[in-house]
């Protein structure tokens, strides 16, 4: 099943070396920019790919110490963008000759590094690359689908979560499609919870496109993404990991029993996989804010039954729309902060050390004395989180849930 | 407060009697002909010239001004370059690797302002010399008439040579070059890496300050020092070198034990990684199970580690690349052990290791290891004969 995907990857790369631009500041050094030329140089003149890909290898490795170095707000943008052009050039160097269906894995890996570690280059080829590769990946499944090798029906990894009682007194009011007005006044502006109904039902993740298993498997199969290791994040176990959509779904989602949960969590996929994004419309209230629509940041938060996020604010309003499953969310007024117990360190000073469903009530008197509301947000429902509101969430289900960060 | 890997060896000391005898060999990365140029030249096809970037098994190193004189010394690496002293008659540098002058090529050469120099480091952008009664910052990458920084110092304030250390302070590879250090800590020694510092004081006590993102101020905390913190896991022990990597530190003992800390993601502390776990099972070398893969590693090291060599052996210097260690023995023996991927472990294979294994090409050739510098990417070794009388080369030594 090997065939050339060069002509098309060709296409789409400037027609001369001399159009291909490698500009940077005087912050990246001559000699880290002489291989970078070097790169180019073998890109258009023929080189044996494996002479590329020790170069591209060597750009890669060589930024990805700078990424690492300092903290990530403070990585100069051009050393991102030096790691961009290193996946472009692997990418482009794996798929000089013919390319197997493996090849053509690990070049989409590529780019999907590229995306989430490096900054844009060239009008952002690398999304432009990953769709040619993606494409080429799907047209050969969708032929063996049709040779009679359909995708597997696999049964979701069931977990038997508890489902906590909501009492009548705790629990968070719903509200049916709100006018802009009434949404402001009566919950905006006073900075109260409340679930939104009927506001995400037009969605194609919803309808058309209903995210299942096969679907996100369809679109996004192949692509890498960020997966969290551990139920929680302020767990000692926990750790982070790059794996494929396929890989995350085969073995947290519907795979066996046992291991550590898998949670990818507070990732920009809809960036990654601009064909997601599609899927979903950010809410109209997001419009009474201050900010722009291109400062709304949009998160996607999928996993099994059972994932936890520990109790924590944010300093921004969220907007939380649960597209699949359910989930446990319990929230707690900022006026409490001190009845919840805020890690003592710098980097966990917006989460509690409290475990909100099991609290140790010798260590964390007062917490008990704090008072809350609760609720198990249905698939289609949307929680307006007010900015500063601690909140803890757990899975009851497999779910996919989209957060809107907006001020 | 950025450091920038502008010297990988601080711990060296000069043995110059003895640069008669001593021969270098370096391997890893070789992106810019620093350790291996002439073999590179040599091709017919331009296009293949590139081939050699990463030199797996030692190569002896060869200089602009190796031809007939043997008294040259190799004082230190960036990540394009390697730095060698010449030691006989007219002291000064040559230069090995990446030349930006224009074209941009690959080659040798001596460094004019540097005649009469004692000591020298190197960094991406910059050469630190440093003279009897000066030391100076040259860039690298303009032809300037003079120095980007310099400073005056009597000959009596003189440092010998122990660079970055100058009086007063330390020098870094950015501006402002020149950061102070104050006498009390009595530094005898200092290594830096990307963004830390590891210093030793008369007394052996170990001092670290900078960052501490991945560990390595060894201080269990993941934070920053601003000002030279006592590595109190270190307390009581008198300590005899120090060596910083990128993200990680080590120091040697009175007895010759090897304490590593900080970033583990190549095994460079010699303690299980991550990254080796990955390659076992990508490679399928060792049956992949299920089992293996739940195995312990360990990512941050926070706390300094007691490190033991095969053998036990007694450990007399270490020197850290970015993601290596290499460690050389009382017996003459080099270990060496983390980031692989360019050849830098001189095992003839571009495997990551995270266990200090002996490094056999010289003790089959019956070479003793004498002195070890680590490149980023890249590293080198001075050997003598383990008969000290006779040479390589069948000349003897002046007795």
């Amino acid at each position: 099943m090997s065939e050339t995907i060069w002509p098309e990857l060709q296409a789409a790369l400037p027609g001369t070396e001399a159009e291909f631009p490698l500009q940077f500041s005087e912050k990246v050094e001559p000699s880290i920019v002489s291989v970078l030329k070097l790169a180019r140089q073998q890109l258009y003149g023929g080189a044996k790919p494996s002479l590329l890909a020790c170069n591209a290898q060597v750009i890669q490795d060589f930024s990805w110490e700078k990424l690492n170095t300092g903290t990530w707000r403070d990585v100069d943008k051009e050393w991102r963008r030096v790691y961009s052009y290193g996946c472009l050039f692997r990418a482009a160097s794996l798929c000089q000759g013919e390319a197997s269906e493996a090849t053509l894995q690990e070049a989409i890996r590529s780019c999907d590094m590229g995306l989430l570690m490096g900054a844009a280059i060239m009008d952002n080829i690398l999304q432009t690359v990953v769709r040619i590769l993606h494409s080429k990946v799907r047209k050969r499944h969708s032929e063996k689908e049709d040779s009679g090798e359909g995708p597997d029906v696999k049964r979701l990894r069931t977990v038997c979560a508890s489902v906590p009682e909501v009492g009548a007194e705790t629990a968070i009011p719903r509200i049916r499609c709100p006018s802009l007005e009434r949404f402001r006044s009566d919950f905006l502006v006073p900075h109260k919870p409340v679930i939104l109904q009927g506001v995400i039902d037009h969605w194609p993740a919803c309808q058309g496109h209903r995210w299942s298993i096969d679907y996100l498997k369809r679109v996004a199969g192949c692509r890498t993404v960020p997966v969290e290791l551990g139920s929680r994040y302020t767990d000692e176990e926990w750790s982070q990991s790059l794996l494929t959509v396929n890989e995350f779904i085969d073995r947290y989602i519907t795979g066996s029993e046992g291991g550590p949960v898998g949670y990818l969590a507070q990732h920009q996929l809809f960036d990654q996989i601009p064909e997601l994004k599609e899927d979903i419309r950010i809410p109209d209230y997001c419009c009474l804010g201050e900010g722009e629509e291109d400062d709304i940041t949009i998160n996607a938060w999928f996993g099994p039954a059972g994932t936890v996020s520990p109790l924590h604010q944010d300093p921004q309003h969220n907007f939380l729309a649960q597209v699949v499953g359910r989930k446990y969310i319990r929230l707690y007024s900022p006026e409490d902060s001190e009845k919840l117990y805020p890690h003592q360190s710098h980097l966990l000073h917006n989460t509690s050390q409290v475990d909100v469903e099991c609290p140790d009530v010798d260590c964390f008197p007062d917490f008990v004395k704090a008072p809350y509301q609760e609720c198990v947000l249905q698939a289609g429902e949307v929680l307006f989180i007010p900015v500063q509101h601690w909140h803890y969430v757990r899975a009851l289900d497999p779910s996919f849930s989209v957060s809107f960060w907006w001020s | 407060m950025t450091f920038n890997l502008v010297n990988f060896n601080h711990q060296r000391r000069r043995r110059r009697a003895k640069c008669f005898s001593m021969i270098w060999f370096g391997f890893g990365f070789n992106g810019f002909g620093q350790i291996n140029y002439s073999a590179r030249s040599a091709k017919e096809s331009p296009s293949d010239e590139d081939v050699e970037v990463k030199e797996v098994a030692p190569v002896r190193l060869s200089t602009c001004c190796s031809d007939g004189e043997k008294r040259l010394e190799l004082v230190g690496a960036s990540w394009s370059r390697t730095v060698f002293l010449q030691c006989a008659g007219d002291s000064h540098v040559c230069l090995s690797g990446f030349r930006s002058d224009p074209p941009p090529q690959k080659g040798h050469s001596c460094f004019p302002q540097s005649y009469g120099c004692l000591d020298a480091q190197i960094s991406e952008s910059y050469l630190t010399l440093a003279f009897k009664d000066r030391t100076e910052c040259w860039s690298l990458d303009k032809k300037d008439s003079s120095p980007v920084w310099m400073m005056k110092h009597t000959p009596e304030e003189n440092t010998g040579g122990r660079l970055p250390l100058v009086p007063g302070g330390y020098v870094v590879s950015a501006p402002p070059f020149l950061h102070e250090l104050s006498p009390h800590l009595c530094c005898v020694s200092l290594a830096l890496g990307m963004e830390h510092a590891v210093l030793l004081s008369a007394s052996g006590t170990v001092y670290t300050w900078g960052s501490s993102s991945h560990g390595q101020l060894g201080h269990g905390e993941l934070g920053r020092e601003v000002e030279p913190r006592v590595v109190e896991a270190l307390w009581g022990m008198a300590m005899k070198g120090v060596a910083a990597g990128g993200w990680h530190s080590v120091c040697i003992s009175g007895e010759g034990d090897l304490y590593t800390w900080g970033w583990n993601e190549s095994g460079q502390l010699g303690l299980p990684s991550h990254a080796k776990q990955r390659e076992t099972l990508q490679g399928g070398t060792a049956a992949g199970t299920e089992s293996d893969r739940k195995e312990v590693f360990i990512s941050i090291q926070a706390f300094p580690a007691l490190l033991d060599l095969p053998e036990e052996a007694e450990v007399t210097r270490v020197s850290c690349g970015s993601r290596h260690t290499a460690a050389l023995t009382c017996t003459g023996d080099l270990y060496t052990w983390g980031w692989g991927e360019y050849g830098q472990l001189g095992h003839k294979t571009t495997q990551t290791l995270d266990q200090p294994t002996r490094v056999d090409f010289f003790a089959d050739r019956g070479l003793r290891v004498v002195d070890v510098v680590c490149g980023p990417w890249n590293t080198f070794v001075s050997t003598e004969e383990k008969d000290p009388t006779t040479h390589p080369d069948g000349s003897h030594d002046i007795p």
